[in-house]
C-alpha cells in the first residue's frame, strides 16, 4: 500500500485542474482569487467561520434562480455546452459535407464517405487530399471517372444470373452492372447486418467502389434508408470524439467538439420520470440520441444531457464536481488495486491483530470467504448491506437511504451506520463538531520494533482507506436508493398523497424537489471523501476546514435525507385525510431542501482544485 | 417441396459445378435437397494433403447469395465477413483447395494441424500425411 505516494501525485497534475477554476495559474499564485483562504496556514478557528461568511453570500445567486421557480440545479453560474438534438447534430453534419463538398468540388454522396473514413473531421480530409488526392481515392472507394455501363440492350446480372433489359441494371461508377432487386438484397443485407454499412463496395470482390448514399436513396427499402442515416448520425457524433483526442496529440486546437451522451454505457436506469426519455433504439444499444456540443477551453467540464444522465466532459465518469478528473482516476485504480490488494495478501500485510470493530469484520469476512469458492472484496465486504447492532449485536439490515438506523424492537437503539455510534450523540446536539466524516489516526504510544511499527503503519493506511472508501461507496448506494425512492414516488406515491391530502399534484413539487436535491447532495458528498483522501495529513489546516464543511453538509443532509424518507411515509400511511401536521411537513422539507444545498455549496465554490495549486508544491 | 422453386442462380451455378467441374473438386447436390451439396476435394500435389480426398458438406441457406454457404467449421474470410453475393460455390471450393496447398496457421482449416505447424513444420507435415493416409484415402 502506498497512499502516502498516492497522496502527493494527485497534488502535481495541474493543466486539467485549470479547466475546473476557469482562472489561469498566475491569478490564482498571487492570491486574488475569489476563495482563496488557504494561503496561510493559521490553524485559528476564527479563520474558519469568516470564510464561512464570505460563502454564505456567494450563494444568492442560486437562492434569486429558485424563487424565479427555474428547476436548474446546477451549482456553476456558466454553461458551456449545449445539448444538440438529433435535427441539431443533423444540420451540422450536412453543414460539414457541404464544406467538403464544396472545396474538393466532389458530390455531397463522396464527401460524405470522405469524411467517414476521417472521423468526420473536415481539416483531416482537406490535408489528407491535397497531399495525395489519389491515394485518398484508392482507400477510400471514390473513383475518378465513373466506368460507363456498355450500351447494350441485355445484360447479365452478376448475382442473380438473370438477364435484364439496360434499364434495370445499375453500377456504382466501377461498371459492374447488378439488377436492381439485387442492388436492393444486397445493401438491405448490409444495412442489417449493423453500421458496417457505412462502408459498403461493390459486390465485385475485385472492386473497391464504394456504395454511397445516393446508392441508398436508389435501392434501399424506406425503412432501411432510415436506419442507415441513424447510423450515419451516430458515427459523426460517435467518432468525432476520437479525431478530437487525436487533434489534442498533434497540437492543434479545436473550439467545438460534438461528443455522444455515454449514459447508455454508464447508468442507464437513471432516467427520473419527465425529465428524461432514453430512446430504446431498436438500431443498437444507444442511450439516447442527443449529442453534446462542448465549448472547450473555459469553466466546468459538467455536462447535463437532456436524457437526465450526468456526466464529465472530460473524462466520461459521471459528474464529479468537486473533485477533478485526476483524483477521480486515482481514487478509482486505488479502488480496484485494494480490492485486489484485499484477496491475495491478506495473510501477510493486514494478517495483524485488529482493534477496530471494520477490520475485525473484515478479516472474519475474509476467513469466511477462504472457504467459498468466489472470495470477497473490500467492495463487497463494506458494502455489505447488514451489520450487527452495537448494543444488541443482532444483525440489522440497511434498507433505507439515511444513516440514521434505529434497531428492531426490543432494543430500538438509534445509531450511526457509518461509525455505529448512539445517534444521541451524533451531530450537533453534543455541542461539538459533527465528527462522523473524520478519520483519526490511531495514537501510535509505547516503543514499537521496526517490524511492528512497519505493521501498525499498514494497518493503519488499511483502516484509513476502509474509512474513506465505506463513506464513498454508501453514499453511492445511497444516491441510487433515493434515486429508486424518487422514481415510486413520481410513479405512484405521488398520485396517491394528492389524493390523501386532497391537494393537486402541482401543489406537492417540493416533494420533488427534496428528492432531486438528495440524489445530487448525495452525488458531491460522495465525491468529497475522495477528494479528502488525497488531502496529505500534514496539510492539517486544510483538512480541518474541509472536514468541517463537509461535516456540515452530511448532517444536513441526514436530515433532510430522514424527514423525505420517513415522515413522507407517515403522512402516506396515516389514517386521515388529510393528515394533520402536512403542511408543517412542508415547510420542514421545503427548508431541509434549500438548507442541504446550502450546507454542501460551499464545497464546490472552495474551487478545491485553487486549494491544491496554491499549496507550496512539495518537490 | 425445398426443389421446386429454386432461384435461377443456385440452378445455374448446380449445372455448371457438373458440366465443367473445377480439377480436383467435385459437387454434386443432394436428390432429396437441392440446395445441400457433397463435396470432395482432392489433396493438391505437392502439399502435405497429396494423395487424400477431403469430403465435405456445403449447405446454401434461404437467404443465399446475399448469405455464404455453409461449410462447418472451416476458417475462410469469404464464408464471413469477406463474403459477397458476387462470390459463388466455385469461388469457395477453389478457395478450400488452396488452403490445402498452403495452410495457414493463422486461420486454421484444423486446430491440431495449425497447433503442429507452427511448433514445428517438418513433424506437421508428417502428420498431415499420417491423416491424409488415414482418414482421406480409399474413397
Ligand atoms: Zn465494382
Ligand atoms: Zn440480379
Ligand atoms: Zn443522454
Ligand atoms: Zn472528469
Ligand atoms: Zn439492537
Ligand atoms: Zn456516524
Amino acid at each position: 500500500m502506498d497512499s502516502e505516494d498516492d497522496m502527493h501525485d494527485a497534488h502535481d497534475g495541474d493543466s486539467l485542474e485549470d479547466f475546473y477554476s476557469g482562472d489561469t495559474a498566475n491569478e490564482s499564485d498571487d492570491g486574488a482569487g475569489d476563495y482563496d483562504f488557504m494561503d496561510n496556514d493559521s490553524d485559528d478557528p476564527d479563520h474558519v467561520t469568516s470564510h464561512r461568511q464570505q460563502f454564505v453570500a456567494s450563494f444568492c445567486r442560486y437562492d434569486e434562480r429558485l424563487e424565479d421557480g427555474v428547476e436548474e440545479r446546477s451549482m456553476f453560474p456558466e454553461q458551456n455546452y449545449t445539448v444538440l438534438s438529433e435535427e441539431d447534430i443533423r444540420r451540422h453534419q450536412d453543414e460539414d459535407i457541404a464544406r467538403v463538398s464544396n472545396v474538393l468540388s466532389i458530390s455531397k454522396g463522396s464527401s460524405s464517405i470522405l469524411l467517414r473514413h476521417y472521423n468526420w473531421s473536415v481539416s483531416k480530409v482537406h490535408d489528407a487530399w491535397f497531399a495525395d488526392e489519389e491515394n485518398v481515392r484508392k482507400a477510400v472507394g471514390l473513383l475518378v471517372k465513373p466506368v460507363r455501363i456498355p450500351n447494350v440492350r441485355v445484360l447479365t446480372c452478376g448475382i442473380c444470373f438473370e438477364s435484364h433489359s439496360r434499364d434495370k441494371m445499375d453500377a456504382a461508377g466501377c461498371g459492374h452492372v447488378f439488377c436492381s432487386s439485387c442492388w436492393t438484397g444486397y445493401i438491405s443485407t448490409s444495412i442489417n447486418d449493423g453500421p458496417g454499412c457505412l462502408m459498403l463496395r461493390c459486390p465485385e470482390p475485385s472492386c473497391i467502389a464504394a456504395i454511397g448514399q445516393d446508392m441508398i436513396n436508389k435501392f434501399a427499402y424506406h425503412e432501411d434508408k432510415e436506419k442507415y442515416a441513424h447510423y450515419l448520425l451516430r458515427s459523426y457524433v460517435e467518432d468525432n470524439r476520437k479525431s478530437w483526442h487525436k487533434t489534442v496529440e498533434d497540437g492543434w486546437s479545436c473550439l467545438t467538439v460534438d461528443v455522444a451522451c455515454p449514459c447508455a454505457v454508464t447508468h442507464p436506469s437513471e432516467v427520473i420520470k419527465g425529465r428524461a426519455d432514453i430512446i430504446t433504439s431498436e438500431f443498437g444499444t444507444f442511450g439516447c440520441d442527443y449529442a453534446v456540443d462542448f465549448v472547450f477551453g473555459s469553466g466546468s467540464y459538467d455536462v447535463s444531457c437532456n436524457c437526465s444522465h450526468n456526466f464529465c466532459w472530460n473524462c466520461t465518469e459521471e459528474v464529479h464536481r468537486p473533485v477533478d478528473c485526476i483524483t477521480v482516476e486515482k481514487w478509482i485504480l486505488k479502488n480496484t488495486a485494494e480490492s485486489e490488494n484485499m484477496n491475495c495478501q491478506e495473510t501477510s500485510l493486514y494478517g495483524v491483530p485488529a482493534t477496530n470493530n471494520r477490520l475485525d469484520e473484515l478479516q472474519m469476512q475474509e476467513k469466511d470467504a477462504e472457504e467459498t469458492p468466489h472470495p470477497q472484496t473490500v467492495s463487497s465486504l463494506i458494502l455489505a448491506n447488514s451489520k450487527p447492532c452495537p448494543k444488541c449485536k443482532r444483525p440489522i439490515e440497511k434498507n433505507q437511504g439515511c444513516m440514521h438506523i434505529t434497531c428492531t424492537p426490543p432494543c430500538k437503539f438509534e445509531f450511526c451506520w457509518l461509525c455505529l455510534g448512539s445517534w444521541a450523540e451524533h451531530g450537533e446536539r453534543t455541542g461539538g463538531f459533527y465528527a462522523c466524516n473524520r478519520y483519526e489516526t490511531a495514537k501510535q504510544e509505547g516503543v514499537y520494533d521496526e517490524a511492528e511499527r512497519r505493521r501498525e503503519m499498514a494497518k493503519n493506511s488499511l483502516e484509513r482507506y476502509t474509512h474513506y472508501y465505506e463513506r464513498w461507496a454508501t453514499n453511492q448506494s445511497s444516491r441510487q436508493k433515493a434515486i429508486a425512492d424518487l422514481q415510486h414516488m413520481q410513479s405512484v406515491q405521488l398520485e396517491k398523497l394528492s389524493d390523501k391530502q386532497q391537494q393537486p399534484e402541482s401543489q406537492l413539487k417540493f416533494i420533488t424537489e427534496a428528492w432531486l436535491q438528495i440524489v445530487e447532495c448525495r452525488r458531491v458528498l460522495k465525491w468529497t471523501y475522495a477528494y479528502g483522501y488525497y488531502i496529505p495529513e500534514q496539510e492539517k489546516a486544510k483538512r480541518e476546514f474541509f472536514e468541517y464543511l463537509q461535516g456540515e453538509a452530511e448532517s444536513g443532509l441526514e436530515r433532510l435525507h430522514q424527514c423525505a424518507e420517513k415522515e413522507l411515509q407517515d403522512h402516506l400511511k396515516s389514517e386521515s385525510t388529510p393528515t394533520p401536521g402536512f403542511n408543517e411537513f412542508r415547510t420542514k422539507l421545503a427548508g431541509l431542501t434549500r438548507l442541504g444545498l446550502l450546507s454542501l455549496t460551499p464545497i464546490p465554490s472552495l474551487r478545491m482544485t485553487n486549494l491544491i495549486r496554491n499549496q507550496p508544491n512539495p518537490t | 417441396m425445398a426443389n421446386s422453386n429454386l432461384p435461377r442462380r443456385i440452378i445455374k451455378e448446380t449445372q455448371r459445378l457438373l458440366s465443367e467441374p473445377a480439377p480436383g473438386i467435385s459437387a454434386s447436390p443432394s436428390e432429396e435437397n437441392m440446395r445441400y451439396f457433397n463435396v470432395m476435394i482432392l489433396g493438391p500435389s505437392q502439399s502435405p494433403y497429396e494423395g487424400g480426398v477431403f469430403k465435405l458438406e456445403l449447405f446454401l441457406p434461404e437467404e443465399y447469395p446475399m448469405a455464404s454457404p455453409k461449410l462447418g467449421r472451416i476458417c475462410l474470410d469469404i464464408l464471413k465477413d469477406k463474403w459477397s453475393p458476387a462470390l459463388q460455390i466455385r469461388t469457395v471450393l477453389l478457395s478450400i483447395q488452396a488452403l490445402l496447398s498452403a495452410p495457414n496457421p493463422d486461420d486454421p482449416l484444423s486446430e491440431n494441424v495449425a497447433k503442429h505447424w507452427k511448433a514445428n513444420e517438418a513433424e506437421a507435415v508428417e502428420t498431415a500425411k499420417e491423416w491424409t493416409r488415414l482418414y482421406a484415402s480409399g474413397v
